[in-house]
């Protein structure tokens, strides 16, 4: 192995990650030096930060896709637009945090720092095309947020779940590492790339070492995603966790999670697609009813939203699955509705998952917004602070926060006209195009059920009464200016998807797709 | 010296690798989970290692490093949770860690 000679032209695909980087450098050495008592500019320096990046990374998002760093990353449009949405999302979290932080006395540069590295981590998560650096950005990513969960260190809850959120997070990690190490053994190379040609000699001469490995990779990445029956963490971190923090888990998190996983699937997936399919076919299916079932009964707001979290994954796993071809000789897939041999249109499964994570990403930030200005004048940190009941008759104290809500719900459910809706049409249309009709009804019958804890809230806001003693929370721009700006692409997007649609198509040009 | 031959140290990666998963399972000790996974980090790195030196190339070698990084990194930030944890509720044992209930 030689050392490359780096020359500025080759860290150019990875800027948006140098710029997050550098705004969370900054924000530490800021720390250091500046000793005034406000610090309100901190949270100025991090939107900055996560604008910019993305404003570079949709720069660089029509180029045509190629190996960088000797193949050890690949700039594509599918890389690029993942890291638009993590930085929008980082954004909106980044507005939500400055409020939030302020009423709790806690605002310090570390915790917008922690929030860039974690952005900056998963921005070369959906860029890595070897192993090992895809094991770093993931560890990248998941040590900043644990810190963030345990950010607000002084109650038992986030220190408890920033606990849970670490073992379980290092425990997938070396379920991933082993993986890797007997995907190294099996094939010679790190590289997902060079990985395909042996892996599929290595099915046939070592099928157990290698099922092996493909298993333990998948269950690293089912951890990460929270796919059930791997999702046991998720609740109780997404509500232990500081609710902006929450924010970040279900969009950023959750959108390089899937990035790296179409990534190592794609090409892992070609040296046995049918297993393949067939795992990840069985893993939406779990996820999708699953996390629907248990979001019925909760009544904690926040809880329910980490149960909706992992629903959410289904329907996405349900995208990744339509990327592999499905010769309907599966009970799922065998439908007398379907004519002829399904052809996998990937371009078209791309778009889906690609603006199902925009989707999730606007609507989870928006809905996790309007959750902490509610939380702010709950005592302490009880599970009160997030109970239903928080809702009742905001639309008459607060009209602008309960519309935009509804409509933040209205889109989780998938009820047009807004982006969830889309975000859904588009998965569930690659889904059957690509011979998954009955998992394409299985998707659409949970969300039917999921509309149910949806639309509940809406009924709380709308038509309960207010609550007599309970004080008005109080209006801060940051906080107003990312539930309006959400609002607005939520409803926008729904009406009108069809120039971000048009983008987003160009994410077929996914590298090693020829 | 002989070389120790590749199933050998395979299995014995195997196995430390099935005591970690299991530990993380069994154990109630903080402390004990935590050093759980990094004794399925270190069979995974040792993995690495054995297919390194039977295939005769370097990669192996350098991922062990760069994994050996990263774990340091992740231990720190958990020794740091694990104290936390300890301040707020006086223990590390995990049947106590009950405050979120469905």
């Amino acid at each position: 192995m030689t050392l490359p000679d780096l020359t500025a032209a080759d860290l150019q695909p990875v800027l948006p990650a140098l710029v997050l980087a550098a705004g969370a450098s900054v924000l530490l050495l800021s720390e250091v030096f500046l000793t005034t008592a406000s610090r309100s500019h901190l949270a100025l320096i991090a939107l900055g930060s996560s604008v910019l990046a993305g404003g570079v990374a949709l720069a660089t998002a029509f180029e045509p896709a190629h190996a960088v760093f000797q193949g050890l990353a690949v700039q594509d449009p599918f890389s690029s637009f993942v890291t638009v949405v993590v930085c929008l999302g980082l954004a909106g979290v980044v507005l939500l945090s400055a409020d939030f932080l302020k009423q709790r006395q806690a605002e310090r540069g570390e915790y917008y720092a922690l929030m860039l590295f974690a952005a900056a981590g998963m921005s070369l998560l959906a860029m890595s095309a070897e192993l090992i650096t895809l094991f770093i950005n993931l560890e990248v990513l998941s040590v900043s947020t644990y810190a963030l969960t345990a950010f607000l260190r002084r109650g038992p809850r986030p220190a408890e779940a920033a606990f849970k959120y670490f073992i379980l997070g290092a425990f997938s990690a070396a379920l991933f590492l082993y993986g890797s190490a007997l995907l190294y053994g099996v094939t010679g190379t790190t590289r997902l790339a060079d990985m395909v040609g042996p892996l599929r000699t290595a099915m046939h001469t070592q099928p157990w070492l290698a099922t092996c490995a493909l298993a333990l990779v998948a269950a690293g990445f089912a951890f990460k995603v929270a796919a059930v029956p791997f999702h046991m963490w998720a609740p109780d971190v997404y509500e232990g966790a500081p609710t902006p923090v929450t924010a970040l888990m279900s969009a950023g998190v959750k959108a390089a999670a899937f990035a790296g996983l179409v990534r190592v699937f794609l090409f892992l997936g070609r040296a046995d697609p049918e297993v393949v399919a067939l795992a990840l076919s069985a893993l939406a299916v779990l996820t999708m009813v699953g996390g629907n079932l248990l979001a019925l009964p909760q009544r904690n707001v926040k809880r329910m939203l980490a149960y909706s979290s992992i629903a959410h994954a289904g329907y996405l796993l349900l995208g990744v699955a339509a990327l592999f071809p499905h010769p309907g000789t599966g009970v799922l897939a065998a439908t007398p509705l379907m004519l002829g041999s399904p052809a996998v249109n990937s371009a078209d499964a791309y778009k889906g998952i690609l603006f199902y994570l925009l989707a999730y990403t606007v609507s989870s930030v928006g809905a996790f917004g309007v959750l902490s200005v509610l939380e702010r004048h709950a005592d302490g940190d009880g599970a009160t602070a997030w109970d239903l009941d928080r809702f009742s008759g905001l639309a008459q104290r607060r009209p602008g926060w309960a519309v935009a809500m509804a409509a933040f719900m209205l889109s989780l459910a998938g009820i047009p006209p807004t982006v969830g809706f889309m975000g859904k049409l588009l998965v569930f249309r690659a889904a059957v195009d690509s011979g998954l009709l009955g998992l394409a009804i299985i998707g659409v019958l949970a969300s039917a059920a999921g509309a149910y804890y949806y639309l509940r809230i809406v009924v709380y806001m709308f038509m309960r009464p207010a609550p007599a003693e309970g004080v008005l929370p109080e209006k801060y721009w940051a906080t107003e200016l990312a539930l309006v700006a959400s609002a607005v692409a939520v409803v926008a997007l729904g009406v009108l998807p069809g120039r971000v649609a048009d983008w987003l198509s160009q994410s077929g040009m996914f590298f090693g797709t020829r | 010296m002989l070389p120790v031959p590749l199933p050998h140290t395979l299995a014995l990666a195997a196995v430390l690798f099935c005591l970690g998963m299991v530990g993380v399972m069994v154990r109630r000790n903080a402390l004990v989970v935590f050093m759980c996974v990094e004794l399925m980090l270190n069979a995974a790195n040792l993995t690495f290692l054995a297919f390194a030196q039977a295939h005769g190339d370097t990669t192996g070698h350098v991922s062990a490093f760069f994994v050996i990084a990263v774990a340091a990194a992740e231990a720190s930030v958990g020794l740091a949770i694990v104290i936390a944890v300890f301040r707020s509720r006086g223990t590390v044992n995990l049947e106590e860690l009950k405050t979120m209930k469905h």
